[in-house]
Order: C-alpha cells, then sequence, then structure tokens
C-alpha cells in the first residue's frame, strides 16, 4: 500500500479550471488516505511543471503520484517519465482524466463537474495505493522486414530499410513489379515516364543483398507477434522454365494465338496469354496466365524448354521483426452507364487516357477518330453526395490538369473542356492550373447536385450541364473524347490481406493509420505499417515520403535485436489454479498453456502458465476463471475495485 | 545550458562539438526528424533559432481534420525532444555557415545571448512583473503586449526568460528582483564549431504578411485581422477569454474569411496555393460557430482545396453546421465609421458581378512564403533552391528530402507548403535518407 | 415502481483503452453534454471485464453499469463482442441472484469515433435506470424465483 501520494491537479489553462473549482478539488483530495501532497498546476505537461514534480517526488519521498488532468492518452507516458525521472516506479503514477471526461462533457454544469472531479480524483488516489512497481522487459527482435506490394512505395521502402540495415523480403502479387506508375506513362511534377522509374528502382533492388524480392507472392498467414513474426507466402508459378532460350520463348510467343484483354492497358488492348506486363517490365521474363491457356499437345513438346505447365505452387515460411503493408489502390471504375461511360461511345477513364497517350504516336486517335476536342469530367467516384466515396482522392485534379498539358505537348491542336467542382491543385502543382489555362483549355464550374449528362445524340457525342460561373447556363459541348477523372478507391481484394493481418480500415476503407498526426504510418498493431495509396489517395511524392516515414519507424524499432514491452499482462496465482483450460481456450493469441506446479517438490497440480511475450493483456481470460485466478496486472481486483469505491463515495 | 541534458554546449570545455546530425529548426518537422534519429541511435543537435523549440504548431488552437488541441499533440513531442539523452537543444541560436570537411560537414553556430542564466532561471516570473518596458507579444501576433524582459509563452520549452535587449531601458529592476540573480547583461553571444555527418534543414515557412496586400487593409483597419491572430484568439492558451473583435472589445456576429490572401496571387508575387489556408479556415469557422453559436461566419473563396484524409468531410461538416461558401474573390475591403468593414467581391456564381457585403471582422486567410534563411546556410556551396525560394527537392519522386548537396535533407515546410501530417511524414523521410546516409560513410 | 423526482441515476461505464475510451474523449472534446453521474473505469478490453466487479458497482450504490464494448473494432479478438456478450449474461444472472434487476447492466459497442452516439446511449439508459429507480431501492425479484416460492 502507498502511504505517500502527491497529487497535482491541472488547469490546462483554463480548460478545466473554467468549469472545475480545481482549488476544491484539491482541498477534498487533500484529506484522502495516504495524500502528503496536493497542488494545482496552470499546465501540469509544462516543462517547468515537470521539473516541480521531480522535485516534490524527490523531497517528499513520495511513492506513488496522481496527475489529474487532461486524457491518459495524452499525457500517461509525459507522467510516467517524469515519475522515472525521479526514480520512482513509473507504474505508481496514474492519470485522472478530469478534462475529456469531466470538464469538456459537462461545461453545462459546472457544480457537478466539480463534483465528478472529486469523485475520479479519489477513485484515482485509491487505485494508486494499490498500483505495484512493474519493470518492463525486453524480446528479442528479427532486424527484419517484410513488406507487402512492390509499388514504388513498397520499393522504395525496402531500398530505405536495407540501407538502414534492415533485412528485407519483398513480396508482389502480380508477376511483375512497379504497381500502377509504370502504367502512367509521363507523370506530374517531373515528367519522368513512370515505366523508367520503375526500372531504376528494380536496379536498386537488385543491388542490396538485403532485399530479397519474390513476384507471383502472396500472403496467406501471419502469426506471431512484434519482432517475431511468422509469414506464409504462396508464390505462384510463372510457368516458365529457369533461365530458359529467351529467343525460344519468343518464337513461342509469336506463335501463340490467345488474346486476352490486357488489364495493364486497362483493356484499350489485347495481350497474349503468355505475357509480359509492357515490353520494359521487370523481371523481364513473361508469365503465363495458365487459366486462359489451352495450348496443344504439340505446342507444349515443341516448347518444352521453355514452357513447364507443371510447375506447383511454393510456400515459403518466413520469420520477420515488422510488417509493412505497400498494397496500394484501384483506380475508380465507373459504373456502367456513370456520365455514359460503356453506354456512349467516346468515354474513357483518366487511366485510359494515360494509356492512350502513351499507346498513340502523332496523333491522339480513339475508336478511329481523331481526338481535337476533349471534355473532362472531374470528381469521377469521388466526393460522392450519394455513393460511398465521400472523400476527395487528392491526385487527379493534378493529373487531369497533367494530361491534359501532355495531350497538348504532344498531339496538335488538343482542346481541353474542363467541367470541375472546385480545382484541387494545391501547392505548387498552381502552376500546372495556371499553365494550361494559359495554353488555352476551358473550365467550367458545375453543381454537384446537377452532374453533367453525357450522352450519344444523334450519332454524336455530347456533354450537357450548368455552368455556375456563367449564371448557370446550360452549355452543351460535342467533343471527340470525353474522359472521366476517375478517382482512387481501396483495392478490391485489400479486405483478404485485412483479414490475414487484421489490420483495421477507416470509413473510407482504406486501411487506417493510428493517429493522422501522431503516428501516421503505424497500425493499432504493434509492428505493422502502412504506407503509399494503401493508407488513402497520395501522389507518388507523397506515397514515398511516407513509406521512407515507415522504413524510419520500422528500422528504430527492431535495429537493436530486441523490443522493450509493457509488464501490463496477466498473473495466475498458482494456489487458485485448478486448470479447467476455461482461458487457454479463451485467449486469442494461444498464450496460455499448461504447467505442473510443485512449490514444496511434493506431488504437483496441472495449472495454467502465461506466454509472457506474447500476452497482449487484454484480459479476456480473466472473466472466465472459475476460481478468479487471474489478475491483470495493472487492473487488479483491489485496483478497480477501490476504483469503484472511490467512484461512488458522497462528496 | 539549453536544457538538462547530460552534454549541453556549455559542459564540453572547447566549442568544438561533434554530432552525428545538426537539424535546424526546431518545429514540428524538426523534432520529429530529432526523434526519429536519436531513437535510432544517433547524436543529434537541434539549433532552434527562437528562444523556445515548438514552432508554429504550438501555438494553433485545434488542428484539422480531427480537431485535437494542438498544443496538447505537440506538448508530448516536445517534451520528449527535450528529455531524449540522444538530442541536445541550442535554443536562440543560429547557424552561419555550413561547409564540406571531408567526408563530413563543418557547421559554425552562434548561440545569441539571452541576458538570462539557463541553468539558473526558475521561470519565477518576478523579473516579468517588475519590467516597465511594454511591447508587442509576437507569440500572440501582436494581439497582446509583453514585458521587455520576459518569458516567451506559456508551453515554451526551455521555459526561462529572456531580455528583449533592443527595448530594454537597461533601468535594472528585472535584475535587482531575481532571486536567483540569473540575470546577466554582460553575457556575450558564442560561437561553435561542429562537425556532423549529415544535416536535415526544418526551418519551416513564413507566413504572408497581410499589410503587403494594401486592398485589404490590414494594418489600417482595426477589425481586419490575420488567420494566425485568429487561432491564437481561439487557442485554449488564448490572450483573452473570448473572440472579441479589436476595434471595440465586442463580439463578432458577422465573420468573413478571405481566402488566398497572398496565395494564388500575381500580384504579391506568389503564384502558388498554400495547401493549408482553406482547410485551417474551414477549421476556424467550425470553431467559431462553437465558441459563438449566434455568429454567422462566411468564407469568400476561389476553390476549397480540401484534398487530404478526411478533409472534404470535413468540408462537408463545415457546410452542414452552417458555415457560409461563397465562391467569389474579393477585390477591396473598405472600413464603416462603426468599424465595420464592407467587402466588394467578384460574385462567380453570378456572373462575375461586383458585389457588396457587410461584416464586422474580417480574417485574412494569409498563404505561406518560404523562409529565406536557408540560402544564408551554405556560403561556399550554396544549396539549390527551387524558383519560389523553397530547398529544391533534386529527385522530387523517388527521394523527396533529398536537397542538392549530399548529406544534406529537409523535411516539413522548408520545401514547399504542408499541413502538420504531411510535414510529419516528411520529417520521417527525411529521417531514413538520414540514416542511410550516415550508414553508408562506414 | 417508484418515480424519485430529481433522481439523477449513478452509471459506472467500462471504457476499452484504445477503442471505447476514446470515443468518449472524443464527445468531451467536442463538447457534447451527457449526465455527469457518468463515471468511467478504463480496461484493456471490455471482453476483460470480471463479474464480481460489476456486482461491487451495484452493492456500492451505482444505478446501472454499462459496458462500452470494443466491437468490431477490437483490436485483441475479432470475437469480442460474443466474448464481452457472454460475460454480460453471465453477469445478470448473478444479479438476479442477488435482486439486482439485470435491465441495470447494459453493453454496446462504442467505437473510437462515436461521441454523439455514446451521449445517445447515456440518455437512454438514463431514461431506463429513472424508471426502475435508486438501487437502494430495488425490490427485483427473480420471475424463476418467485415461481419456485409459489
Ligand atoms: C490515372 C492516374 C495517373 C496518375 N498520375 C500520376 C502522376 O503523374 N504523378 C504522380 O505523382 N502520381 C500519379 N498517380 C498516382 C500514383 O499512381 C500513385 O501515387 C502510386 O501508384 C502509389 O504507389 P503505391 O506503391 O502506393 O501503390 P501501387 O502503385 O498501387 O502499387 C501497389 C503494389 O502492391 C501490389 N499488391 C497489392 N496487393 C498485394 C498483396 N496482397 N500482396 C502482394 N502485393 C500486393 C500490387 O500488385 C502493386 O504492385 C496517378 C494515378 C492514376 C490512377
Ligand atoms: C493560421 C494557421 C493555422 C494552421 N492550422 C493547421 C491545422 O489545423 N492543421 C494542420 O495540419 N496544419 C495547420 N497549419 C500548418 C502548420 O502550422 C504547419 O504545417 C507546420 O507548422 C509546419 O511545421 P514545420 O516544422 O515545417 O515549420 P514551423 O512550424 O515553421 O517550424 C520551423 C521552426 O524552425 C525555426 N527556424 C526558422 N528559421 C530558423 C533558422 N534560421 N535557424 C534555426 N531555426 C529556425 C522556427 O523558429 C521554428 O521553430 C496552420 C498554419 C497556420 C498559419
Ligand atoms: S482531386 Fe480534384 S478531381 Fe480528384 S476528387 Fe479531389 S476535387 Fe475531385
Ligand atoms: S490477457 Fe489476453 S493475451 Fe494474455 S493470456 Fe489472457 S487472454 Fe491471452
Ligand atoms: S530571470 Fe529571474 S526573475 Fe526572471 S523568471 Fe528567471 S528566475 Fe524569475
Ligand atoms: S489552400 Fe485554399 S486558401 Fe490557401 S491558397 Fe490554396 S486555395 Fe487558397
Amino acid at each position: 500500500m502507498k502511504e505517500k501520494i502527491g497529487v497535482y491537479i491541472c488547469h490546462c489553462g483554463g480548460n478545466i479550471s473554467d468549469y472545475v473549482d480545481v482549488e476544491k478539488v484539491r482541498d477534498v483530495v487533500e484529506k484522502e488516505e495516504g495524500v502528503v501532497l496536493s497542488k494545482t498546476t496552470m499546465f501540469a505537461c509544462a516543462d517547468s511543471a515537470q521539473k516541480e514534480i521531480v522535485n516534490d517526488i524527490k523531497e517528499n519521498n513520495l511513492d506513488a503520484i496522481v496527475v489529474a488532468s487532461c486524457s491518459p492518452k495524452l499525457h500517461l507516458s509525459t507522467f510516467r517519465n517524469v515519475a522515472e525521472r525521479a526514480g520512482l516506479n513509473p507504474y505508481n503514477y496514474v492519470q485522472a482524466n478530469i478534462r475529456e471526461q469531466c470538464s469538456w462533457a459537462h461545461t453545462d454544469k459546472p457544480k457537478e463537474a466539480t463534483e465528478k472531479a472529486i469523485r475520479i480524483v479519489r477513485a484515482c488516489v485509491g487505485r494508486v495505493r494499490y498500483s505495484e512497481a512493474l519493470e518492463p522487459f525486453t524480446i528479442p527482435a528479427a532486424n527484419i522486414a517484410l513488406i507487402i506490394g512492390a509499388g514504388v512505395a513498397g520499393m522504395r521502402s525496402a531500398i530505405s530499410l536495407a540501407d538502414m540495415g534492415t533485412h528485407v523480403y519483398l513480396i508482389e502479387k502480380s508477376h511483375f513489379i512497379g504497381g500502377r506508375v509504370a502504367q502512367m506513362g509521363e507523370l506530374f511534377s517531373t515528367d519522368e515516364k513512370g515505366e523508367e522509374i520503375i526500372s531504376d528502382l528494380y536496379d536498386e533492388i537488385k543491388k542490396r543483398d538485403k532485399i530479397q524480392l519474390f513476384t507471383g507472392a502472396e500472403v496467406v498467414s501471419v502469426s506471431g507477434s512484434v519482432g517475431d513474426y511468422k509469414a506464409q507466402i504462396n508464390i505462384r508459378p510463372r510457368y516458365i522454365v529457369p533461365d530458359c532460350d529467351m529467343n525460344k520463348l519468343k518464337e513461342a510467343i509469336a506463335e501463340c494465338k490467345t488474346e486476352i484483354p490486357d488489364e495493364f492497358n486497362f483493356g484499350l488492348t489485347q495481350k497474349k496469354v503468355i505475357y509480359k506486363a509492357y515490353e520494359n517490365c521487370r523481371p523481364e521474363i513473361p508469365a503465363i496466365e495458365k487459366d486462359r491457356f489451352n495450348p496443344d499437345q504439340k505446342f507444349l513438346e515443341k516448347y518444352k524448354d521453355c514452357i513447364d505447365l507443371e510447375q506447383k505452387t511454393e510456400t515459403l515460411n518466413v520469420n520477420t521483426g515488422t510488417v509493412i503493408l505497400s498494397t496500394g489502390f484501384d483506380p475508380y471504375e465507373p459504373e456502367d452507364g456513370e456520365y455514359g461511360y460503356k453506354k456512349a461511345e467516346n468515354v474513357i477513364t483518366l487511366q485510359q487516357l494515360k494509356r492512350l497517350i502513351e499507346l498513340s504516336n502523332g496523333k491522339l486517335e480513339y475508336n478511329n477518330r481523331e481526338i481535337k476536342n476533349i471534355v473532362y469530367v472531374y470528381c469521377v467516384g469521388s466526393r460522392q453526395k450519394e455513393g460511398e466515396n465521400k472523400y476527395c482522392s487528392r491526385y487527379c485534379c493534378t493529373a487531369a490538369i497533367h494530361a491534359a498539358l501532355l495531350c497538348r505537348k504532344k498531339f496538335d491542336s488538343v482542346r481541353g473542356f474542363h467541367l470541375y467542382r472546385d480545382i484541387r491543385t494545391y501547392g505548387k502543382h498552381e502552376l500546372l492550373f495556371d499553365e494550361v489555362s494559359r495554353q488555352g483549355d476551358i473550365f467550367f464550374r458545375f453543381n454537384e447536385d446537377e452532374s453533367p449528362v453525357v450522352e450519344t445524340a444523334n450519332g454524336k457525342l455530347q456533354v450537357k450541364f450548368r455552368d455556375i460561373l456563367t449564371n448557370n447556363e446550360e452549355v452543351a459541348i460535342e467533343p471527340d473524347l470525353v474522359v472521366l477523372v476517375t478517382g482512387m478507391i481501396p483495392r478490391k481484394d485489400s479486405s483478404t490481406v485485412a483479414g490475414i493481418l487484421k489490420t483495421p480500415v477507416g470509413s473510407d476503407k482504406f486501411f487506417n493509420e493510428v493517429h493522422p498526426k501522431l503516428r501516421p504510418v503505424e497500425t493499432v498493431i504493434d509492428g505493422m505499417y502502412i504506407c503509399g495509396t494503401c493508407q488513402g489517395p497520395k501522389n507518388i511524392t507523397e506515397s514515398i515520403t511516407s513509406s521512407l516515414s515507415a522504413a524510419a519507424k520500422s528500422n528504430s524499432l527492431i535495429n537493436k535485436g530486441e523490443i522493450e514491452l509493457e509488464p501490463t499482462i496477466i498473473r495466475i496465482d498458482p494456489e487458485a489454479c485448478e486448470w479447467c483450460d476455461k482461458c487457454a481456450e479463451i485467449c486469442p493469441f494461444d498464450s496460455i498453456t499448461k504447467t505442473e506446479y510443485s512449490p514444496d517438490g511434493q506431488k504437483g497440480k496441472t495449472i495454467a502458465l502465461v506466454n509472457e511475450s506474447t500476452c497482449k493483456g487484454c484480459g479476456m481470460c480473466a472473466p472466465v476463471c472459475p476460481t478468479d485466478a487471474i489478475d491483470i496486472i495493472g487492473y487488479t481486483n483491489n485496483e478497480i475495485e477501490s476504483m469503484i469505491d472511490g467512484l461512488i463515495k458522497e462528496v | 545550458m539549453m536544457n538538462n541534458n547530460m552534454n549541453s554546449p556549455e559542459q564540453i570545455s572547447t566549442n568544438k562539438l561533434e554530432y552525428d546530425v545538426l537539424v535546424i529548426g526546431g518545429g514540428i518537422a524538426g523534432q520529429e526528424a530529432s526523434l526519429n534519429l536519436a531513437n535510432n541511435g544517433f547524436k543529434v543537435l537541434m539549433v532552434e533559432k527562437d528562444l523556445s523549440i515548438g514552432g508554429k504548431m504550438i501555438h494553433l488552437s485545434k488542428v484539422f481534420p480531427t480537431l485535437d488541441c494542438s498544443a496538447c499533440i505537440a506538448t508530448p513531442k516536445i517534451s520528449e525532444t527535450a528529455r531524449n539523452p540522444n538530442i541536445t537543444i541550442m535554443t536562440y541560436s543560429e547557424v552561419e555557415d555550413i561547409k564540406r570537411n571531408g567526408n563530413g560537414l563543418k557547421a559554425m553556430v552562434i548561440e545569441k545571448p539571452r541576458y538570462v542564466k539557463a541553468d539558473l532561471c526558475t521561470g519565477c516570473p518576478i523579473c516579468e512583473e517588475k519590467c516597465p518596458v511594454v511591447v508587442e507579444d509576437e507569440y500572440n501576433y501582436g494581439l497582446t503586449g509583453r514585458k521587455a524582459a520576459f518569458i516567451p509563452f506559456d508551453l515554451a520549452s526551455p521555459r526561462i526568460a529572456a531580455i528583449d535587449i533592443e527595448n530594454c531601458t537597461l533601468c535594472g529592476a528585472c535584475e535587482r528582483a531575481c532571486p536567483p540573480n540569473a540575470i546577466d547583461f554582460s553575457m556575450e553571444k558564442k560561437e561553435f564549431e561542429l562537425s556532423v555527418k549529415s544535416v536535415i534543414i526544418a526551418t519551416g515557412f513564413e507566413l504572408f504578411p497581410a499589410e503587403k496586400k494594401k486592398e485589404y487593409g490590414f494594418g489600417q483597419f482595426k477589425n481586419v485581422i490575420h488567420s494566425m491572430q485568429m487561432d491564437r484568439l481561439l487557442a485554449p492558451t488564448r490572450p483573452f477569454n473570448n473572440v472579441l473583435r479589436p476595434s471595440d472589445g465586442r463580439m463578432p456576429d458577422n465573420i468573413a474569411y478571405v481566402l488566398c490572401t497572398g496565395s494564388r496571387d500575381l500580384s504579391v508575387g506568389n503564384p502558388i496555393c498554400s495547401q493549408i489556408c482553406c482547410m485551417y479556415s474551414i477549421k476556424q469557422a467550425q470553431l467559431l460557430l462553437g465558441a459563438l453559436p449566434m455568429t454567422d461566419v462566411t468564407i469568400y473563396y476561389i476553390d476549397i482545396r480540401a484534398f487530404g484524409k478526411g478533409f472534404d468531410e470535413f468540408y462537408e461538416q463545415g457546410k452542414s453546421m452552417g458555415v457560409e461558401f461563397i465562391k467569389g474573390k474579393i477585390a477591396k475591403i473598405e472600413e464603416k465609421e462603426n468599424g465595420n468593414l464592407t467587402l466588394k467581391y467578384e460574385d462567380f456564381e453570378n456572373g462575375g458581378k461586383t458585389v457588396e457585403a457587410d461584416h464586422d471582422l474580417v480574417v485574412l486567410s494569409v498563404g505561406i512564403l518560404p523562409n529565406k534563411d536557408v540560402s544564408g546556410f551554405f556560403k561556399s556551396e550554396p544549396i539549390a533552391l527551387d524558383i519560389h525560394q523553397y530547398v529544391k527537392q533534386e529527385d522530387e519522386l523517388m527521394s523527396p528530402a533529398k536537397t542538392s548537396i549530399e548529406g544534406v535533407f529537409v523535411a516539413g515546410t522548408s520545401s514547399g507548403p504542408m499541413d502538420i501530417p504531411d510535414s510529419i511524414l516528411s520529417a520521417g523521410a527525411a529521417s531514413a535518407e538520414a540514416a542511410a546516409f550516415i550508414r553508408s560513410l562506414k | 415502481m417508484e418515480q424519485e423526482k430529481d433522481f439523477v441515476p449513478k452509471i459506472l461505464v467500462f471504457s476499452t483503452d484504445k477503442i471505447s475510451d476514446p470515443g468518449i474523449d472524443l464527445a468531451g472534446q467536442q463538447h457534447i453534454h451527457y449526465s455527469p453521474s457518468v463515471y468511467f473505469i478504463i480496461v484493456p478490453c471490455s471482453a476483460g471485464v470480471k463479474p464480481r466487479w460489476i456486482l461491487r458497482a451495484f452493492n456500492k450504490g451505482f444505478d446501472g453499469v454499462f459496458v462500452a464494448a470494443d466491437g468490431t473494432d477490437c483490436p485483441f479478438s475479432a470475437d469480442c463482442s460474443e466474448k464481452t456478450g457472454k460475460l454480460v449474461a453471465y453477469s445478470q444472472e448473478l444479479m438476479k441472484k442477488e435482486g439486482v434487476n439485470p435491465a441495470r447492466l447494459k453493453m454496446a459497442a462504442v467505437c473510437s469515433v462515436c461521441a454523439l452516439p455514446f451521449s445517445n446511449h447515456m440518455k437512454n439508459f438514463s431514461k431506463a435506470l429513472s424508471g426502475l429507480g435508486n438501487i437502494q431501492s430495488e425490490k427485483y425479484i427473480d420471475p424463476e424465483e418467485k415461481e419456485k416460492q409459489k
């Protein structure tokens, strides 16, 4: 039992003291059993106040402290550190939340808020009396990262981690690396080519022994915990014989006649079933879409040195310290009929336009028609009033305007008409907007309640809308092509990954960070990070920035070879435990096994044993124990029950 | 001695110091980069020009889009930075020159005299009480006054006094009153020579000086204020208990926001968009509706740029709370006799007609400008800047933190406009690059 | 059941460190009001609340106990709701035996951004408890027991 407790009640500038009479709280709490010192303070978290607490602890030999201030989510660790600096065990500190859960929630009732604050602080004093000194313990951590998804974000993260000394398994679901960037041709803001960026990254990866890249690879299960994850990875075969004669394989491709839609070109063209994602793709070895491949025996026999349809999926088991998710996004695919998509002729998406620009030479053509006038409709699939995607996709205004500039640069006299809600060329991208306006593209603003109508009328493609900027006048344009400026959505298969890794998604269905400001690349699961567009829409620079950030966090967690863990797990009372296995059954982390217990060397009994490095301290096992043998450290019966008593005691 | 770290500069007898990384600037970006590197085992020296670390963020009210209290997120970070055994902080110090030195870099740093001995001052603040001189308080952006002997602000780190020698009359009142005799008018600047392996520039941004947009009357009309002042008025550490209009201390009931003040505007030489002002204006509008429920808030905009995660939803929330959005470009602001203001604007939604509207308080959503100090850091091997004078990102797509000088990286708003989440991410990127770079030297 | 005037039921909420407590914090941050007789104890996970704590709360004078469950957001286990549900049902059995109306114990999932839903829960639960009256005057008899006694 702690008998020399110090209590600090914070004004928080006024955030608390405008509603809670902090002096009164102090006066009451001062008389609580065990309290030897109690003070109010303007900002408990300020440096000077922290120093004061340290001095108080030392001078008065305090054995526990309570700070009544904001939510422990903000300052628990701050004040634990204060305790530690004064030589007090950090777990002999309890934070009383009298701001978020008192002053701010009851700004309308200052008298009641003050009474509530008194009860809260008393409860915390009661609790801290039973607090135990605890020591964090360390677990070994492998200095290895598993990166899932080899788009630009995943690859750049891998390179950075390797350069900081971490070993990397980089796995890519597709047979070819690079993700979406390779598809996008010339890119804003530097006009570099996507394909070249990907080849360069690939070369950098190949230079580093610390990176092992697997293509056609997917995680099927992940177990274990931070520092020691075990992942099972399935590697699909390419059905190409390793190190085969490339010329012969080329012959085979030439001879193969089966064609399927080429998703690299978003269905604009066909590709062979034996294919490369694109001519200069990496790795350069082709792959076969086996499900769509029905060659005759003769063909197989002829090319048996190159093609082997008997190849099987391989399984790889790896150990890793951390996991980084960089699985990217899907471009939004409009529904049939949405702005005439797939209904009216010559309506395509922005991603198709980017491919079309790449595939065209000198002349921009679609459906055998030379394109001179393009209407761009913005925010397709984003900022939806009715639909699910409430968010803005961030990249698309800039990407559309950049594409319009590209069209003007590469092909003669292509004009753009832009139908937008807000132009979001934020930051320096504004210069692109200025440039395209200067070159003569025209901008119309439509109202979100009255979307433009795209249809084929009398054999002609027509776009009708009301332009807010000219008194809501109805305007009709007959362009050669309509480009739907589509947004980013979470990958269709991302829920599978989320299921395997148990990483939460937000209301927009992208993977969710713990806190957008404090921990933007971390997930609620220790040692699992998210970066690039799987966390939310981003352009390349932003994807890379977040991927480097994830690399920095991941590396600093595991590069010492061990990780410090919280000691707040469970404790099993061997005397009380009768091994019924109820706790082992309920534990989601399989942290409980049985062991023999024989304290006096005599014939023992079977009891439950907790694995301290995997127990998360969730406490799910505690309520099911019929003999109440399980205590959650930091939440023992004494601690919780003294809180209950403190909260109810009359003021 | 600037903080209670073991290896503060003064404890080392010579003025020659060695660190792995020099981080210039102690805003949110500088702190995040320093912490990442320190947690990775590197020794970091943070040089901050101001009397306290914290940058702009520590002075903000709440932050979009989650509306959490800015100081509450910033203070733990500041504290963590100040306490980290691998980080040494020099406040009120400036980098004079950085040169190549073999594999690494050599930096000259000057610590300016604050005329208060840091190791003695308790922040009591008796000197402040005794000092007879009152000047404008820069930390409240001129909304209030402060003394010439003063503690910068409540949440300052270090929270100790300084003497503003420019305004001090040398009356000696503070010196006589200071209980621990911390005040020392004979202090002089000190020079330090540092050897470092890598440098991170995190010197942040400057606010667009609102008076430069003459048509808007800032500095002339009392009830035209700028957005940083409004963030102060709304902050938990706010100077007054409520949002009051400067001319008569009355609560405003019809507030206007003028977006893109000093941004997207060639007439003031800044063609680019500042990226944060739409969002902070919507934030302030929501906070105002909470603080002054009877008040109308109108936002005059060109485009609303709510592009980040949760931003557009935040914009919609603002609309549904009753914030009015008018697409219009303000041509001129005029003052009326009662201190109210008439805004003349081009109403885009009505064919570009010029329309007038009256408001009793106008907030100019000022944009952000590059911090020009950076070019002074590298006198012998100048660092490349982009056309807007931000630090140039040499490999913008694949290595956004790289600058034109090997081993020198950039974090936060030094390379262009960005909000807090993006500043933190960019600091993460800079620290990853610096860590890899230092390893490559071995 | 008597309706006391000015009776404000005292509610004990078990909230969870990572999920529901942040949601409740958010209610405060947005200055959303609920009854000041609502008190909180944070636990790691709602499926870790011991029935004896719940009974203790009633014995000491709380009029209601509310378990702000992690629901599907639980960082520990996908079937957290089910597990929490079980311990709530078990606690209700114990309450019946002690003559406490099981309606005084309630659980609902509260997520980390559920500020408004949480305050609504509190409003509704307060109302329901007002109907049941002060715990001191509790005269609940388990219907099954009643049956047996006959
Ligand atoms: C039309 C269009 C034009 C664009 N133009 C530009 C531009 O000009 N400039 C610019 O800066 N940005 C542009 N962008 C944005 C740019 O494409 C993205 O920022 C970038 O692709 C994001 O990279 P990423 O690594 O996060 O994701 P992705 O590129 O999507 O890569 C993700 C990778 O992960 C793999 N993967 C997914 N799931 C799994 C799994 N379960 N297991 C293993 N691997 C998996 C995928 O196969 C893929 O290779 C454009 C986007 C579009 C749609
Ligand atoms: C009115 C307003 C409201 C805002 N609201 C929000 C919001 O709600 N949410 C949000 O996300 N963002 C908001 N922002 C943006 C936010 O302030 C910035 O994103 C953030 O402060 C950038 O951090 P930084 O570290 O890059 O720069 P800064 O905060 O500017 O820090 C730079 C630091 O470097 C120091 N320094 C400068 N020059 C030198 C030198 N020569 N030598 C040494 N040190 C130097 C400075 O003193 C300072 O400490 C707002 C901005 C404004 C103006
Ligand atoms: S970036 Fe532009 S086009 Fe894309 S969703 Fe946002 S506003 Fe719409
Ligand atoms: S506390 Fe949770 S993780 Fe630990 S043993 Fe019990 S059920 Fe398992
Ligand atoms: S300088 Fe002296 S008087 Fe001023 S705050 Fe410091 S200790 Fe107090
Ligand atoms: S962010 Fe908004 S207010 Fe700021 S410059 Fe850009 S468009 Fe204008």
